[in-house]
Formats: C-alpha cells, structure tokens, sequence
C-alpha cells in the first residue's frame, strides 16, 4: 500500500514538472519547491552521517582528537559574514581551500593530463596499415591545427590563418559530434521517465 | 509555399507532443532492434572478464537523479558482471544521491545472487572533497573513510578492513555524470596510483573521454543509454537500456527530420528573400 | 590584515603542498597528507553554508512578502522534513529513503527531461546551416544521431564504424587540443591564485 502511494506521488510530480511545458503553472511551481527542499535536506543529512561526524566531530569529542579543531574552527568561519565586524575571515577558509585545491590541480594536470595526452599524440605513421597511418597524421595534425587556432598573440593571417582555418573544421566535427550526443542524452533522461509512467505507474508495458 | 509559411510558425507544443508520441508508441509497440556493440563497450567487458575471482572493484557513483536514466541501467549492468565473476564490490559516491542510487542497485542485485554485505560487498556512501579526497584515499583509505553508510565502523566489515590503499583495488568503475567524477579519477586516482579505470558516463560527456580511451587513461567506455544498451546486450540482461533504444531510434529520426526541414525553410525563405 | 593574511595562507599552504609533491620524506607526506584531510573537513561547512543561506533567504522572502513568497513555505516544509526524517530515524530511516526514492529521484529525473523537448524545438527552429562550418557541424551530428542508434546500424552496416572513426579521429583530435588549452590555461590560474594575482573569489572589501 504505501509502496503504491509513492508511486502515485512520485507520478503526479512528473507530471506537475511535465505542465510546464504547456504553461508556467502553480503545480510545476509547486513540484520545483518541493524538489528544492527535498534536496537540500538530503544532502546535508548525508554530509553529517557520511563525513562530518565520522570524520570530524566524533573522533573529537569522543575519541580526543583535538587537532580536528582546527578544520572545525577554519570552516565555522565560513559563517563570519553574519558577523559584520568579522565578516572578512570568511577569506580564510576561501583561501585555505584554493591554495590546497590549486597547488594539487598544478601537479595533477601536468601528471594526469598533459604528459599521457601529449604522449598519446605521438603515433606512429609507418609500421601501421595506410588507413591507421593516414588516421593517426589526421590526429597529429588536427591537434595541431586547432591549438593553433587558440593561438590569439598573433593575427591569423597567411599560413597561421590557413592552420586556424582547418583548425575550426575539425572542431566543427568534433563539436557536431558532441551536439549529436547531446540531443542523445537529453532524449535518453525523457525515455527513462516514460518508462517509469508505463510500467511502474500505469503497468501497460 | 503556404504549408512552410506555417510550418516556421509552427507551436512548439506540437513538437513537443510528436517527441512524446516518439518515445511512447515504441514502448508500447516494440520494434527489438538489435543492438550493435562499440570497442569501448567491449573493453569495458573484458576487463572484467579478465579479472580473478575475489578481486575488489571499487564503484563509484558519481551522479544524481537528473542522470538516473542514462546511469542507472548501466549500473545495474555492471554491478550484475561483477557478481556473476564473483568480484567483491566496494561502493561510494563522490556525488550525495549518487550513493543511494548506487545503493538501491547493489542491494536489489546482491539478492539474487546471495552476496553477504560486509563481505562481498559494501557501501560507504557519499565522500565529499573531490580530487582532494581521491589523493588521500589512494594512499590510505583509514584517512578519509571511518564508517560505511550505515554508519559501522569500516575495519569491523571483513571486505572495508581489508582494503587500505589503492593497491588493494583491481579496478574502477565510475558512473559520472559532471565533476567531481572521471575526469578526477583519471587525472587523480590513476595518474597517481595506476589503478585502472572504466567508466559509464553521460552521453554529453562521452565524446571528452575518447582523448583518454585513445591515451589508455581510460580503459573502456559506455556512454549514454545506448552504452548501457550495449553492456545489456553482452551480459544478457534485459533491462531499461535496451526497452529505451527503439524508442530513442525513432526520436532521432524524427529530429533529424526536424533538422532537414528547418534547414529547408531556410532555403526556401533566402530564395524567396 | 584583511588582505594580507588571506594572501599569506594561500601562498603558503600552496606552495607546500607543491613542495610536498616533489619532497618524499616521511615529514613532508605526513603534513601534506594532514592538510588535505583538513581540506576535506573545510569542504563540509561549504554544504552547511549553502543550506543556511537557502534557509535564510526563504524566511526573508516569507518576512518580506515578496513575490512567490508562498512557495518558500513549501520549500522550507519539505526541507524541515527531510531533516527531521534523516536527524531523528537516521541516514538509513525508511522515512528517509521513502522521500528520497518517491521525491527526490522523479523530480530531479524529471527536471532535466524537460531538456528532451526544448533541444527538438531547438533542432527545428535554430539549427541552420547558414555558413559551411555549421554545415559540417550539422552533417556530423546528423551522422552521430543515425549511427548510434540500431536503426542505424540496419541502414547501413558500416554506420556504427564511421560514427566510431568519427569520434577516435576527428573528434579526438580537437578535444586533446582544446584539452591543452584549458590545462595550460588552469595552471597559469591556479599561478595566479597561489601568488596573489588573481584575487576574485575572495569577494569584494568587507
């Protein structure tokens, strides 16, 4: 029974979202409310249970360990702005972050993403089939070509203009790659919700 | 022409009805069209194939529920290969709704195949801090997970005490949907700790991935539904990836066809001037 | 003080952690290891202030009256009863996964399926090809959209071949491009942050 009356309530949302496309109306206004809510509350219920008292809070207060006051007290400055005279501090947690994020980022991205890519454009032209030989002068050259489009300090005028201009060419294929998987996905997440109304809801198929 | 005078008029809502007419009618009328199955599917097959019975995967469920349905079916997929090989399942979330949807799977399928939570499988729910966090788990997974999600101590379950770092894990597969998800694991996890990495992401964000496929950052690939299609296709199961492909055929045709006339009422408009 | 201090923690906690990167002693591991879990612990009161923050111009929009102020109600009901379902039966309370299951999953599914619609008005009105480059923009999506789909593959055998040469070639080719780029181009920021360059997301004088 009550498995059935989330299915119906769960139905009736979709379709309150759904009414939008009609007309901007009280139900899809409703069912946007609702979702905002709901979010947010699960979200902090799981940060608690997953991380903050496991991680933080517990091995403080019970298990003493005090050094976790300092994450704590570095992210409860992050409240500060409620506080006009000491709203500044909330650059200190802003701060911490970045300088921790970004000097991770620096070495990451030269380890995890520009060496092995850079390596990975190295390919070999002979010693391979003439089909596999003539793809991978294609790659070699349309990496080329489109960071020479990305290349603003001089204006692309002759062989510079020539390279920026096969340089678009392969990003309009690439790009028109990427707008055909996009239209795939946006159809992929309405036919999943389809699904749930025939079978789940309405038990047709 | 009259008719292409009104059709570059046309009420969106009409399209809208005959997208939904698209996805409906195939459903309730199947075509079962076969599905083809891609190199990057396959690899992601035979990785597991290829690994030994116990080995421990480590799954993580990187989206929510705005990309359950392209995710979803790929999950089940997956997360059933792995119990079929006998593979010990180790699951979190770098995205909160991700780890109960990564949940709701693991228990649904750990049923039917008789697995014992706590041994052959767990979950450790949502893991906040993104690259961050992927650096402290390689090195020492104590460091950044105390519990799992039921909130048990992780060294009391025989399968969270025996995995302590990156070494300990085979393989990992992550089911992304945006960032924080793959693009952290390769750049992070794998640039780092070697681990190998499969993936299943969204379709928006397949076409990013094959710089990473084609480097071997990346070991295999599904993208969209239709990866899920296909990984449902290898492992033979029938599930929501392939109950959606007819229905995604016949929209794609059908934008497509939206796509030539526009672009015909676009010539007919210039000549007219 | 206000700017300074900020500016010396940047400074210093990212260059250590670079130093670290490149220092293999025990010390240096230890710390680094110890300022990234400090990093994660900071990273929650980011959640905790966005959920305040939510709150608090909600109750502000009710006090105010202003436009739409009924459904703050709603939002801050659901809200208020998600926490209690979580904080008082717990992370795994039936209640809890009830709402998430039959509210959260279909709406937030639901939301981003309306996307579905849009993109085929969009296909109909707004993609043309008025210039060569979006000709063959549109020529590849068209042979993506067909290829990968089974209908597809029983047009043409070779279809799903193609659309796979496609993306392991071409496609390829100008992601690894633009790949650099944004790498590069988040170094040099990530610079410009950890030297106090770049100062932006530290806000505006306070």
């Amino acid at each position: 029974m009550i498995n059935t009356i989330g299915i119906w309530v769960a139905a009736l949302l979709t379709l309150a979202i759904y009414s939008f496309l009609y007309k901007d109306n009280a139900f899809y206004k409703i069912a946007e409310n609702i979702f905002v809510g709901v979010s947010a509350g699960y979200w902090a219920v799981v940060l608690w249970y997953d991380f903050a008292w496991p991680n933080l809070f517990e091995p403080l207060l019970t298990r003493g360990q005090w050094y976790n006051i300092f994450p704590i007290f570095i992210g409860v400055l992050m409240f500060a702005p409620l506080i006009p005279k000491i709203s500044w501090m909330i650059r200190i947690p802003l701060t911490f972050t970045m300088g921790v994020a970004m000097a991770v980022s620096i070495t990451q991205f030269v380890q995890g993403d520009i060496f092995p890519q850079l390596q990975a454009t190295f390919l070999p032209l002979s010693g391979v089939s003439l089909f596999k030989g003539f793809s991978n002068l294609l790659i070699i050259l349309g990496v080329v070509f489109t960071l020479i489009y990305f290349y603003f300090s001089k204006e692309h005028k002759g062989v510079l203009g020539i390279g920026a201009k096969i340089g678009i060419w392969f990003m309009m294929v690439s790009f028109g790659a990427s707008f055909g998987y996009t239209i795939m996905a946006r159809v992929s997440l309405f036919i999943g919700r389809i699904y749930f109304l025939l079978h789940h809801w309405l038990g047709v198929i | 022409m009259r008719v292409f005078d009104y059709l570059s008029h046309l009420d969106r809502r009409i399209i809208f009805l005959l997208v939904a007419l698209a996805v409906v009618i195939p459903m309730l009328v199947p075509l079962n069209l076969p599905v083809d199955i891609t190199g990057p599917v396959k690899n992601v097959y035979d990785k597991i194939e290829s690994l030994p019975e116990g080995s421990v995967v480590l799954i993580s469920t990187d989206y929510d529920p705005g990309s359950e349905a392209e995710l979803y079916p790929a999950t089940e997929a997956i997360i059933e290969h792995c119990f079929r090989k006998n593979l010990r399942i180790y699951m979190m979330g770098l995205w909160p709704a991700g780890s109960e949807l990564g949940n709701m799977a693991l228990n649904k399928i750990a049923q039917s195949y008789n697995k014992k939570y706590g041994k052959d499988y767990i979950n450790v729910g949502y893991r906040p801090g993104g690259q961050v966090m992927l650096l402290s788990l390689g090195r020492n997974f104590g460091d950044v997970i105390k519990v799992d999600y039921q909130g048990i101590p992780i060294d009391s379950l025989p399968l969270g005490g025996g995995v302590k770092s990156a070494r300990d894990i085979s393989l990992v597969i992550t089911f992304s949907a945006g960032d924080p998800g793959i693009l952290h694991w390769i750049t992070y996890f794998h640039a780092r700790y070697g681990v190998p990495i499969c993936g299943a992401t969204t379709a928006i964000m397949a076409p990013q991935m094959y710089p990473y496929l084609s480097s071997g950052q990346l070991t295999g690939l599904l993208g969209g539904l239709k990866g899920a299609a296909e990984y449902e296709t290898l492992v033979d199961k029938k599930g929501r990836g392939l109950r959606g492909m007819d229905s995604q055929s016949i929209v794609h045709l059908l934008l497509v066809g939206f796509i030539a006339l526009g672009n015909v009422i676009l010539v007919y408009q210039r000549r007219r001037g | 003080m206000k700017t300074i201090l900020p500016l010396i923690i940047v400074f210093c906690c990212g260059f250590y952690m670079l130093a670290t990167f490149f220092i293999p002693a025990r010390f240096s591991q230890t710390s680094s290891q110890t300022l990234q879990n400090w990093y994660l612990g900071v990273m929650a009161f980011f959640v905790f202030i966005g959920i305040f923050n939510l709150i608090k111009i909600n109750v502000d929009k009710i006090q105010r009256k202003l436009r739409d102020w009924q459904y703050s109600i709603i939002l801050l009901t659901f809200l208020g009863v998600m926490l209690g379902a979580g904080f008082i039966g717990g992370r795994d309370s039936k209640v809890f996964l009830y709402l998430f299951e039959n509210f959260q999953v279909p709406l937030g599914a639901t939301m981003f399926s309306l996307l579905a619609f849009f993109v085929a008005s969009a296909s109909f009105r707004a993609f043309r090809a008025k210039t060569p480059e979006a000709t063959l923009l549109l020529i590849a999506a068209v042979i993506v959209m067909i290829g990968r789909i089974p209908i597809g593959y029983l047009i043409w055998h070779k279809f799903p071949d193609l659309v796979e040469w496609i993306m392991q070639v071409p496609n390829t080719a100008a992601k690894r491009g633009i790949l650099f780029g944004i790498d590069l181009g988040l170094i040099s920021m990530a610079l410009r942050v950890l030297l106090g360059i770049e100062r932006s997301y530290m806000g505006g004088e306070r």
